[in-house]
């Protein structure tokens, strides 16, 4: 397929002018900066309000909220935006249960990751290692969910083959990200924030000029398909469906480890307050907006799913192709790309920072052997480059669904880390027997179940998973604890997470 | 405010985010299904389309006001900083 240079320009625009920004203030926060680890983990907690509401938002949302779901809209109609709406909630939700108890906790111990904040408050380095598994391995297929989505998308777009694509932002994210830290990722995350709303709106333009207006898009749904305007689009969207879409992309997503580390990197109270309003604005004009586009799309892509390849990944290609002169379109996927690599972006620092910091470092620190300061440096850029590059590799021979690896991966990370958060934050019977239990058994529940399809009441394996990972925290807790009593120990007072 | 207070605060902040999540369902399921039922249609759109997706979304705009004005409180953070990047367990 011959591609074409109109479309490519605008998006090497975008890319070399993220990598310029995050090279910059990574070279410009090191000439003055405490300490390595603080700097690069965690950007020497200097995030003002409305870097922190879009990183949280840009990180958030991803591919698959510009592609899966959109085309999914197309598919349903307006019960997807109805459900899909529910994200309104998630950063009011993060910043109000995590936002000042992390922010608090984290400077108490000095922490700069998540996991940190588990190990110290279990007081357990088996619970800090499996979190860091776990942790890396449902990002890895996030990353490559990503990757995928977005070099489909450019290759349907742009003409120019996939590989070009995956080569092309894989490279550059990989590299700002290696370079940026959290600082060049948080900085860059902003940037592609405000290129996905650019790239909805142009998208929007598009698919409302070529559909002849709103109210005529509407009237022709209503009257080729009725079903589309209902909540239960003709039981394509069953109750079922919306209680689980509001638990894996509405009230669990506090409890996500790349969003909670977020938590830890504000400057002052101030950026908290404002994030959260500026954060609750965005992401609802971004995500009902996106969303609701996959609906309007059949105003301009009207035939069946078969006709446009008989997947749903296609169809905001599709109706980006057929809105857009060509120098547009390449503005329009711009969006979609910048919520692939902002997702990446921040999966990539994380899963490094959860090898390199609280597995390699903590084991050497304990011994007594402190690396200097150059030589972590050196490791831990070393190590994110390593997994940007497998990620990449993997890619090139894509799997095949991406919206479903993503929510999998969503569930799967909901599943391990919410009851080891909320009930080690908040409750003082939290014991790490319960962590260990909550958190294993209710993967290994959450990922059998997946893998061979069994849904309890025809609910998403999240209901069971969060519900067993909820019971063995219980039980491993109680059991935990008497054991404790048993022995005699007396539960010492805890000045960092329960201060008498 | 000593450490534990501002532990509380940070509790009361968690609550309150708890609380603007039963009434963002809430205020969801009404303005979507229950405004459903009527079958209005405005501007060729049926009105349950946009009040369950706008309606729940300036709900959430005045959720998050709410906390930010009425339920945050600063407590202040920097007293509480240890020396950056040091293990967790060093700082007990």
């Amino acid at each position: 397929m011959q591609g074409n240079l109109f479309a490519l320009i605008p998006v090497i625009l975008f890319l070399v002018f993220s990598l310029g920004v995050a090279v910059y203030v990574r070279m410009r926060a090191s000439r003055g900066a405490k300490g390595f680890v603080s700097e690069y983990f965690i950007g020497s907690r200097s995030m003002g309000g409305f870097v922190l509401a879009m990183t949280t938002i840009a990180t958030y949302g991803s591919v698959s909220s510009f592609v899966g779901g959109p085309g999914q809209a197309w598919l349903v109609g307006w019960g997807w935006v109805y459900m899909a709406t529910v994200q309104v909630t998630a950063l009011f939700l993060l910043f109000g249960i995590m936002g000042k108890k992390m922010a608090l906790v984290s400077r108490k111990i000095g922490a700069v990751t998540v996991i940190d904040v588990i190990r110290a408050r279990y007081r357990s380095d088996a619970v800090a290692n499996i979190s860091a598994v776990i942790i890396v391995l449902f990002f890895i297929a996030m990353m490559v969910a990503q990757f995928v989505g977005g070099a489909k998308l450019f290759e349907a777009v742009t003409g120019y083959s996939y590989v070009v694509g995956l080569a092309l932002f894989g490279i550059v994210v990989i590299i700002y990200t290696t370079v940026g830290g959290f600082r060049g990722v948080a900085i860059t995350d902003a940037i592609c924030g405000i290129a996905m709303i650019v790239g909805i709106v142009v998208l929007a333009a598009g698919i409302l000029s070529a559909g002849g207006g709103f109210e005529n898009i509407m009237q022709n749904i209503a009257s080729s398909n009725p079903e589309m305007m209902e909540p239960f689009g003709g039981g394509q969207m069953p109750l079922g469906l919306y209680i689980t879409q509001w638990l894996l992309v509405g009230v669990l997503t506090f409890c996500l480890p790349q969003s909670v580390v977020r938590c830890m990197g504000f400057k002052d109270e101030k950026s908290l307050k404002n994030a959260m309003v500026t954060g609750t604005i965005i992401i609802g004009i971004m995500m009902i907006c996106v969303t609701a586009l996959g609906v309007l799309a059949k105003g301009v892509l009207p035939g069946e799913l078969a006709d446009y390849g008989a997947s749903v990944d296609n169809i905001i290609p599709q109706a980006i192709i057929s809105t857009l002169p060509t120098w547009l379109a390449g503005i329009a996927i711009i969006g979609p790309i910048a919520a692939s690599i902002s997702t990446v972006s921040s999966l990539l620092i994380s899963s490094s920072s959860s090898i390199i910091k609280d597995v390699y470092l903590h084991y050497h620190t304990k011994r007594g052997n402190d690396a200097g300061d150059a030589k972590i440096a050196r490791l831990t850029q070393a190590f994110t480059l390593f997994v940007g590059a497998l990620v990449f590799v993997l890619s090139i021979v894509p799997p095949d669904v991406i919206w479903k690896i993503n929510m999998f991966a969503f569930g799967g990370l909901e599943t391990g880390f919410c009851w080891v958060l909320v009930c080690g934050l908040y409750s003082k019977r939290a014991h790490a027997w319960g962590a260990l239990a909550s958190m294993t058994g209710g993967v290994v529940v959450y990922c059998a179940m997946m893998a061979i399809g069994f849904k309890p009441f025809g609910l998403h394996q999240i209901v069971a998973g969060i519900s067993i990972a909820f019971v063995l925290m219980l039980v491993g807790s109680w059991l935990g604890n008497r054991h404790d009593e048993k022995q005699g120990k007396v539960a010492e007072s805890d000045e960092v997470f329960f201060p008498a | 405010m000593t450490y534990r207070e501002k532990l509380k605060q940070a509790d009361r902040e968690a609550r309150a985010a708890i609380i603007g999540l039963v009434v963002t369902i809430v205020v969801w399921a009404l303005l979507g299904f229950g405004v459903a039922q009527t079958g209005i249609v405005v501007f060729s759109t049926p009105l349950w389309v946009i009040t369950g997706c706008i309606g729940t979304f300036v709900c959430a705009i005045v959720v998050a006001i709410v906390m930010a004005k009425v339920v945050m409180k600063d407590v202040g953070f920097d007293e509480d900083l240890v020396s950056e990047g040091e293990e967790a367990k060093d700082a007990r």
